[in-house]
């Protein structure tokens, strides 16, 4: 139908977007397939576990984020390097109230993805997820505990906590995430 | 670095599949309804888009009742009567009946689509009332009668399987407990769980070391579908089971059920799967009917994996999209049916 009326107002195709392409990683059950789903406008009720990876293509107003979500179990988190290749930016996805023993495992799936190669130039944003359960811990516990003060000194990160329930704040932190993006291509030679 | 094994022979089909005919060319009679879908969904060209809509508008609002009213002229027949005379049980007639039903002007019959199982009898009484036809005629109230079943208990099937799904696991209901022991007994007969919490779960596909995590969005549904292909298609489960197992071409086994429950209830949703469920049940659809179109998912799914010959596990979903495309494309077919038949002696 919207077609059909630009045809009709003699109106051209809307002016493109920006595109960048992403890598989402973070462990099982952090969120990344409910957190992406929700802002393509898609409902995360019929959600199942990730196996392997699926791509979308998430639209903001200035910018669309071609999105490599990669699952987070055991058995697959093995394979995260082998699609780094191409990267502009990472999301990392935590579960803020997981336990003791997950949230280590994070930590080192971060810092490995920190100092990857093909990642350690790039913006991360790392959203501390599930704040809505009791249990969740804050950004400031996160961001201590992740050391990333002294492990992420130099490179462009954000750290932002997020909820299933309040879209707007992701929203938000994303937009955080394309500024990074955007200074970036006016600096091509940035090493 | 020694030879892969080829992977284990794909177990033999309890009976051999139906072949699936290939799709014939439109009947005489414009339905609208599959192959404006099929255009739309195959990317057509946005012009022709927009003749297939604009007949459709057309058709429905304008030609579609001086056509009805020329027929009942000629044959003395309102619709309904002309479809069930014309053809015999099963999808195409049911579907029919049920889009006559949805596209009537008199409120009797469009309601007549959800009636409920007690009401179905006065229901076609009052039909037959409403179009005039003579009650004596017990060939067209059993044939509407069983096609009225199968409409309304289509959806009412819907409705059953999505607050099933609406469960989400619990570990402190027994019953949700007893029913995960039991998969892993099903599936794993020589081996005993050392513990609840347990990294053994991934040997039957689960994530973690705690199943309860991996149900999400599809909730009891999931491990509802799961016990029931272990336990009616044991053999064939752990054949498939130890497939999934392949170093290189194997995949999680629970996960890719789950998964696969949510393909089944996606084309239930979506009213995909009522030629499957009006050729195959000549009456109300119960709940064992959508899990036996689940082990169909299953036991096709892993045939289908592995000869496809995937990468690796991280390409499963475009693997999974084309073998949904493959099922969407069958299921158009007005014969089909998806069933695997189950020889074992009750």
């Amino acid at each position: 139908m919207e077609m059909c009326f630009r045809a009709l107002c003699c109106k051209g195709p809307p002016p493109p977007r920006p595109e960048y392409d992403l890598v989402c990683i973070g462990l099982t059950g952090s969120g990344k397939t409910s957190l992406l789903s929700q802002l393509c406008s898609e409902s995360a009720e019929n959600i199942v576990s990730t196996t392997g990876f699926s791509i979308k293509a998430v639209p903001f107003q200035n910018a669309i984020l071609n999105v490599k979500e990669l699952g987070g179990a055991d058995n697959i988190r093995k394979y995260w390097s082998r699609y780094y290749q191409g990267s502009q930016g990472v999301i990392f996805v935590l579960d803020s109230a997981s336990s003791e023993d997950d949230l280590e495992t994070a930590r080192n799936e971060l810092h490995s993805a920190l100092q990857h190669p093909q990642l350690c130039t790039l913006p991360f944003l790392i959203l501390a997820n599930h704040q809505d359960k009791p249990a969740a811990r804050s950004v400031q516990e996160i961001k201590k505990y992740f050391e990333l003060e002294p492990l992420a000194r130099g490179k462009r990160w954000i750290l932002k906590p997020c909820s299933l329930d309040d879209m707007e704040a992701v929203k938000d932190s994303f937009s955080l995430l394309i500024n990074l993006l955007e200074e970036r291509d006016f600096e091509p030679s940035r090493m | 670095m020694p030879a892969l094994a080829a992977p284990n022979r794909h177990p033999p089909p309890p009976q051999p599949l139906p072949g699936q005919a290939a799709r014939a060319a439109a009947s005489g009679r414009q339905r609208l309804g599959r192959r404006a879908a099929a255009a739309s969904a195959a990317g057509a060209p946005p012009r022709q888009k927009m003749f297939v809509h604009l007949w459709g508008f057309l058709y429905s609002h304008y030609f579609r009742f001086w056509l009805k009213w020329i027929l009942r002229l000629l044959t003395r027949k309102c619709e309904l009567q002309r479809i069930l005379d014309g053809s015999k049980e099963g999808a195409r007639r049911t579907l029919s009946i049920e889009h006559s039903l949805d596209s009537s002007k008199s409120k009797v019959l469009r309601n007549a689509v959800h009636v409920d199982e007690a009401e179905v009898e006065k229901c076609v009484r009052d039909v037959m009332k409403e179009k005039k036809i003579e009650q004596k005629n017990t060939g067209f109230k059993i044939n509407l009668h069983i096609c009225l079943l199968q409409i309304s208990g289509y959806k009412k099937l819907y409705l059953n399987v999505e607050s099933l799904r609406k469960v989400p696991y619990d570990a402190d209901n027994e019953e949700h407990e007893e029913q995960l022991i039991e998969l892993w007994n099903l599936l794993m007969p020589h081996e005993n769980l050392k513990a609840r919490i347990t990294k053994q779960w991934c040997d039957i596909g689960f994530q973690g070391d705690d199943p309860k995590t991996d149900f999400r969005g599809m909730g009891m549904l999931g491990l509802v579908n799961l016990v029931f292909f272990s336990k009616h298609y044991t053999s064939e489960a752990r054949q498939i089971l130890s497939r999934s197992n392949h170093p290189k071409l194997g995949y999680s086994y629970a996960i890719v059920g789950i998964n696969l429950t949510e393909m089944a209830y996606s084309l239930l949703k979506n009213g995909a799967l009522k030629s499957h469920l009006y050729n195959t049940v000549s009456g109300l659809p119960q709940m064992e009917d959508f899990h036996q179109f689940y082990c169909y998912l299953v036991y096709e799914f892993d045939k289908f994996w592995f000869e496809e010959e995937p990468e690796s596990i991280m390409h499963f979903n475009q693997y999974r999209e084309k073998f949904h495309e493959k099922v969407k494309g069958l299921l158009l077919d007005y014969d089909v049916i998806l069933t695997l038949k189950n020889t074992k002696k009750p």
